[in-house]
């Protein structure tokens, strides 16, 4: 399918927490936009994001069964809140989705999508890790790649840089 | 050899003492088996047979610290490898001797502004002996690196210490 086509059999299947979409655009001097590139993708409230995937899984037209990719972003440092985001990919139909899910930094937690993919496991502890997001329900959400007593979530825009570690200067 | 030449039999060879373990030193550098990241690599076409490290003494890579001699640090030390490698260092047997590979166990290298888990240098835990401009450094760099080395080593006194001077 594609993606107009999925947004419309998620919001006819009544996808809990589907907010919108958003597709690229090219860009337009009159009115100013400098567009966008990319892909198309879906806008879906955090809160709801579990309930979301698992009607993106188990639905027979979407049957998105593999988890692309699960990563996040921090727009800005002035921004109030930080984006997962997450590519599906569907082997029986050969569609994909783009998902992308707000949530505030102020209360960077969200419940962890393990429950319906299973390989979001070192994804989520890698977005922890670095952009300090709690996913509830992670079976096992130590560090991954930085040292267990680093501190800061070094890829947020405001990440102040270490000045030593251990002992050993990072200057 | 001077005056105790032709005062032996056959086969008997005179020599200094410090002329020969370094000798036996410098031609049997063995290092350990050891790769950070893309330094690694040309380490290995180093020792593959293109390039032929053994030519040098220096092929047999040993898989533990205690046999080794040298310790290529091929490759980018971040703070957490950094730590293993102080600890592999401390547990091979002296003489031992570090090359720092690359422009990353030199100081940084393209991590230098930005990596934040990235140590400048892997001087700043364990002496250095050679260090090897490149990133990576090609093959040929390695060996004059380990050419360097050798004749580092073939200046080191064994038997008496050079006298200190303030």
């Amino acid at each position: 399918m594609e993606f107009q086509a999925i947004h419309d059999r998620l919001k006819a299947q009544g996808a809990p927490g589907l907010l919108g979409f958003d597709e690229p655009r090219p860009a337009n001097k009159k009115e100013k936009d400098p567009g966008r590139a990319g892909m198309p993708f879906v806008t879906v409230d955090h809160t709801q994001l579990v309930e979301f995937l698992r009607v993106c899984r188990d639905d027979d037209k979407l049957a998105l069964d593999i988890l692309v990719d699960l990563t996040a972003s921090d727009p800005s440092a002035d921004s109030e809140e930080l984006w997962i985001l997450i590519q599906l990919l569907s082997l029986k139909h050969r569609h994909r989705l783009a998902i992308k899910a707000p949530l505030p930094k102020a209360a960077a937690t969200v419940a962890s999508a393990t429950a319906i993919y299973r390989a979001a496991q070192w994804h989520e502890r890698e977005c922890a890790e670095m952009y300090g997001i709690t996913f509830e329900g992670n079976p096992d959400p130590r560090h991954i790649l930085l040292p267990d007593d680093w501190e800061g979530y070094p890829l947020r825009k405001d990440y102040e840089f270490p000045r030593e570690y251990h002992g050993i200067s990072c200057e | 050899m001077g005056l105790l030449e032709e005062a032996f039999e056959e086969n008997v060879l005179t020599t200094k003492v410090d002329w020969l373990i370094n000798w036996a030193r410098l031609n049997s550098i063995w290092p350990m088996t050891f790769g950070l990241a893309c330094c690694a690599i040309e380490m290995m076409a180093v020792g593959a047979a293109h390039h032929d490290l053994d030519r040098f003494g220096a092929g047999a890579f040993r898989a533990s610290p205690r046999q080794a001699d040298l310790m290529i640090v091929a490759g980018t030390v971040n703070f957490k490898m950094g730590e293993r490698v102080k600890r592999l260092y401390d547990q091979m047997p002296h003489p031992k001797y570090v090359i720092a590979m690359g422009a990353c166990a030199t100081g940084g290298g393209p991590y230098y502004k930005y990596g934040y888990t990235v140590m400048k240098g892997v001087d700043r835990i364990i002496p250095v002996d050679v260090y090897i401009a490149g990133c990576p450094p090609r093959p040929e760099a390695l060996l004059e690196g380990l050419m360097k080395l050798q004749e580092k080593i073939k200046r080191t006194p064994v038997i008496r210490r050079p006298a200190r001077t303030a």
